[in-house]
Order: C-alpha cells, then sequence, then structure tokens
C-alpha cells in the first residue's frame, strides 16, 4: 500500500504526470492490488466530491472574475485609489498595491489580477521613472494577495478539504490580506523615499469624489459580496452567484464595454478552469478516503506525537514543506494533495484549522511569484513583456516582506482569528 | 473532434449561465416573493458535474490538464517522448476502469428508477457524466 499511496503518485508527479492522473493512478492500483473494497467506491467518491452545493462557488467566483477583469473596470478603481492616495512618495506604487487589494475583493485570481492591474500600472510606473526591476517585482508579488483577501478559490477548496466553514475562512484572510498590503505599501513609501521616486498630486477632495462616482459599480461588488456573506443575506455560493449578475450588468449594461458574446465567452474560460480543477477535486476526493481507511494521517499524528515536538515547530516545518511544495505545485493541486494529511495532524495539536488554512494559503501564494517557477512571473513576462532576469532581480525584496508576514501570521494565530470574531458575530 | 469538443464547450457554457441565473432566481424569490424554486439547487449542482467531466474531457483534447512538468523539462526528447507514451497507456487504462465502473453505477440507477429527492431528475443523467466525461478523455487521448 506504501508503493501505490507513497511511492507511485510520488513518482507520477515528479514526471510531469497530469495531477488527476497522478490521482486516479494511485487509486486505481490501491483498489485493485492492495484492497478489498468494491471498486464502485471509485465512483461513488468521484461523483460524491462534485455533488456538493458549496463547491458551486468556485466557478461562479471563477466567472465574476472573468467578466470584471474584462473591459475598464481595473482603471477605474487605479483612478479611485489614485485620488485617495494624494501626495504619498510612490503613489504609483501604492496604487498598485491598493489596488490590487481591492480587485482581488473582487476575483480572487492572482494571476488575472497581475495581468489586469499590470497593464494598467506598468506603464504609468515606466513613465515617472520607476527602476525596471522595482515595478517587474511589486507587480509580479503583489497579485499574490487576493488569494488571501476574500473571495478566494484556494480557501473554498480548502474548506471543502477540511471541512471547515467558508465564512470563517474568509473572515479570518481579511486581516492577513490586508497586513501584507500595508507592509508592501511601507516598502514601496521607504524605496521612494530612498531613492527619490514621484509624488503624487495632492490630494483633492473634487477629484477624489469624481473618481468616486466613476469607479462606484466597480467597487461595488466586494460590498456585495462581503456583506451579503456576513449580513447573513446569502451563502457564500449564492454571494457568488449575485457577483456573476452584478459583473454582467455593470461591464454590459452600465459601462457598456461587454455584448453577449464576450458573456459567453468568459462562461466558456470558465468551463476549462471548471474542467482543469474540478476532476483534481474529484480524484483527490477518493485518494483522501483512501488515506483515511489505511488510518495514513493517524499514523502521521502518531509518530509527531512520539517525537514531543511543539505546536512551532510543526508548524515551521509545514511551512517550509508548503513553500517548497508551492514553488512547483499550483495552490489549489497543493491543497487538495495534502490537506487530508496535514489538518488531522494540526488538529491533534491543538491548532484551529480556520488559522490553519490562512497560514497554508500564505505559503502558497507566496509559491504563485518564487522563482524559478511561480505561475505569475510567466503571467508578467508574456503579458507584460517584462525580461525573466528583470523580475528574478525584483522580486526578491518582496519574498522577503511575504516571509516576514508568514511569520507573524502563522505565529499569531489571533491575527487570523479576530477576523472570524469580528465578523461573525 | 475539434468540433466536438468546441460544441461540448459552448454547451456548458450555455447551462452554466443558465446555473447562474437559476442561482440568482432563487436569492430574488426568496427575498422578493417569499419563495425559492424547487429542485434549483440540485440543477445547478448536476450543470457543475457536467462541467467537471465533460470539461476535463475537453481539457485533455487540448492538453490542457494542471501538472507539475518544470523537471521533465530538463530531461533529453526521447525520454520526454517514452513518458507521454507511458502517459498514453495510464490514461487508457485508468479510464477504461473508470468508465466500466461508473457505467455500472448509472446503469443501476437507470433500472431502478432512482430519481433526485426535490427536483425528480432522473439519477443516471448526473452519474452518466462521469462515464461520458471519462469516455470522451479515454477517445480524446486515443484520438490525438
Amino acid at each position: 500500500m506504501t508503493f501505490a499511496l507513497g511511492v507511485l503518485p510520488v513518482a507520477l508527479l515528479l514526471l510531469g504526470f497530469p495531477i488527476y492522473l497522478v490521482l486516479l493512478t494511485a487509486v486505481t492500483v490501491a483498489l485493485v492490488f492492495y484492497t478489498n473494497v468494491p471498486p464502485v467506491v471509485l465512483h461513488q467518491n468521484l461523483f460524491g466530491a462534485i455533488d456538493a452545493f458549496a463547491l458551486l462557488a468556485v466557478p461562479f467566483f471563477i466567472y465574476a472574475g472573468e467578466l470584471m477583469s474584462r473591459g475598464s473596470v481595473a482603471q477605474r478603481i487605479v483612478d479611485f485609489v489614485q485620488a485617495g492616495v494624494g501626495r504619498v512618495p510612490g503613489s504609483l506604487g501604492v496604487t498598485t498595491v491598493g489596488t490590487s487589494a481591492i480587485f482581488g475583493a473582487i476575483s480572487g485570481a492572482s494571476a488575472a489580477t497581475v495581468a489586469t492591474v499590470g497593464k494598467a500600472m506598468l506603464p504609468a510606473m515606466r513613465r515617472a521613472g520607476y527602476p525596471e526591476p522595482f515595478a517587474a517585482g511589486l507587480i509580479t508579488a503583489v497579485g499574490a494577495i487576493d488569494i488571501i483577501i476574500p473571495p478566494s478559490i484556494p480557501l473554498i477548496v480548502y474548506g471543502m478539504a477540511a471541512q471547515e466553514s467558508v465564512p470563517r475562512l474568509y473572515a479570518a484572510g481579511v486581516l492577513p490580506g490586508l497586513l501584507i498590503a500595508g507592509m508592501l505599501a511601507a516598502y514601496v513609501v521607504w524605496t521612494a523615499k530612498r531613492h527619490g521616486f514621484e509624488r503624487g498630486s495632492a490630494f483633492e477632495l473634487k477629484n477624489f469624489f469624481r473618481s468616486l462616482g466613476r469607479g462606484v459599480w466597480a467597487l461595488g461588488a466586494p460590498f456585495i459580496i462581503l456583506g451579503g456573506i456576513y449580513g447573513g443575506i446569502f451563502s457564500p455560493t449564492e454571494a457568488a452567484a449575485v457577483a456573476c449578475v452584478y459583473a454582467a450588468l455593470v461591464t454590459w449594461a452600465v459601462f457598456r464595454e461587454l455584448g453577449w458574446a464576450d458573456v459567453v465567452e468568459a462562461a466558456a474560460a470558465t468551463v476549462l478552469f471548471t474542467g482543469q480543477v474540478l476532476i483534481i477535486v474529484a480524484c483527490a476526493s477518493v485518494f483522501a478516503w483512501l488515506l483515511t481507511v489505511q488510518q495514513v494521517p493517524q499514523s502521521l499524528v502518531s509518530w509527531i506525537q512520539g517525537h514531543a515536538l511543539s505546536q512551532g515547530t510543526v508548524l515551521l516545518v509545514i511551512n517550509v514543506l508548503l513553500l517548497l511544495v508551492g514553488c512547483f505545485l499550483d495552490p489549489l493541486s497543493a491543497i487538495l494533495l495534502l490537506t487530508p494529511l496535514l489538518v488531522p495532524l494540526v488538529k491533534a495539536l491543538g491548532i484551529d484549522t480556520v488559522h490553519f488554512g490562512i497560514v497554508v494559503t500564505v505559503n502558497l501564494a507566496i509559491g504563485l511569484f518564487h522563482p524559478p517557477f511561480g505561475i505569475n512571473i510567466f503571467v508578467a513576462q508574456s503579458v507584460l513583456g517584462l525580461k525573466l532576469e528583470t523580475i528574478y532581480r525584483g522580486i526578491v525584496p518582496f519574498i522577503v516582506i511575504y516571509l516576514v508576514a508568514l511569520l507573524v501570521i502563522t505565529y499569531v494565530p489571533q491575527l487570523s482569528l479576530a477576523g472570524v470574531r469580528w465578523f461573525l458575530l | 473532434m475539434n468540433k466536438l469538443m468546441a460544441a461540448i464547450e459552448r454547451i456548458l457554457a450555455l447551462a452554466f449561465i443558465g446555473a447562474v441565473c437559476l442561482n440568482f432566481a432563487n436569492v430574488v424569490g426568496r427575498y422578493g416573493f417569499g419563495r425559492s424554486l424547487a429542485g434549483a439547487d440540485e440543477w445547478q449542482i448536476y450543470v457543475m458535474v457536467f462541467m467537471a467531466f465533460l470539461g476535463a474531457a475537453v481539457v485533455s483534447w487540448r492538453r490542457q490538464h494542471l501538472r507539475m512538468d518544470v523537471l521533465v523539462r530538463f530531461l533529453p526528447g526521447r525520454a520526454q517522448t517514452a513518458l507521454r507514451f507511458c502517459e498514453i497507456a495510464l490514461v487508457v487504462a485508468t479510464a477504461a476502469f473508470v468508465v466500466v465502473q461508473s457505467w455500472r453505477y448509472a446503469a443501476q440507477m437507470f433500472a431502478i428508477g432512482r430519481t433526485s429527492d426535490v427536483g425528480d431528475i432522473p439519477m443516471w443523467i448526473p452519474h452518466g457524466a462521469v462515464t461520458l466525461g471519462f469516455a470522451l478523455i479515454l477517445v480524446s487521448v486515443l484520438r490525438k
């Protein structure tokens, strides 16, 4: 059984086989050669994993993000943030951070944010004389906040895998997301002061309200999503569907930028994403079921307890493991593969699984822009035409900032759990 | 095959838009008229089931499945070709195994006339999505 559920999947994963095939091969070999379980459980688990209303939030939020990232929504948010920032040193960099955070509260898809916000901000930063590596590093790194700030697709998938409430996870993601955004903005201001980057134009109330008026429809989406969930009006799935209708109406009827063909095209892109991800969710469900039946997580817990490792040490080891995995694997696949193993372990150590969900997500967010293979690096390279070596050079200080934030988020659980108390009274 | 996959993608996209509208109508119905559409949740979930398994077939045809292929890129061409053949063999074996198991299950649902709890949807249809999806994955890999 160690071969079927351990050696085989790791070998196939390293050999570059599709992740769904890695999991499916492992469970097929285990079912055929190592267990007496009727093979019909394969179908029952594949179907049962997708037969869940909560999981509908994944394609719905992706669709809302797809619609909002087409057209002028990003530019309107940029104008609003820039008008609010005023004469801060490095105002364009601070605007990039603020816009990404707000865009993250709409879409929750990191790569889309890098592309959309990058297209809006990179030319302006170049014109203002920002060093290319700094601008490249900032744009590539800042998109990773989006999978921490709600609505986040990885948090929905973690919630499914760990059987944890999505509204609680979303509430827990707010403060850590804002902490990272604040640290990035502070670093931008500090660097701007040292190197004499531009300062924005002075804050004008009239200009602020004008840009607020232009961006109010775009800014409405986060209020509807989060207000709906925490006001007890919608479930996260319903909030996602309402966000889709809102996004379609705003981009189609209000901004008059999208037509019916664009709405269908965005739906087709969502279908492809769903096909890529949910097939892994289905196969991972059978894999997790087999791990549980074989008592693998319990064995891991006993092993850790036998070595009397403290909470802090285990979290440190898990952080290193997740950072390594995140360098090679996308966040959703990593969550589906590792959550069934890690959650019983952290539960046994008395670590809150909501707090742990945020720790997992922050780790995997770093993997999104960590050299050499972070997906955001390749998005910045292909969509924004940035050179790989420029991005690598510029990304280093931002990785350090995220790592410091990760340590704070890991060892100060109150930061995540305070949000749960505030939003879910 | 290209046309078939494009048609599946298009039909799933339209069904997905329908699911979004159904969900929204349910929210409006609940707050505006004090009632919900019976079986609306089931329809939406089963649309997602079709998106997951038939969408995976489209993804297979276009070779867009998520994978960790960063290490394999450094292997020589022959080794990569050998791995590609191994991948095809594994897809054929595992997809055929799933098709057989899920076909039996869907056929059983059909035979006993099982329907969903609220919407009275014949359950062999959503369960058949697993069979159809993996059958299409099998065919698409062999055709490719």
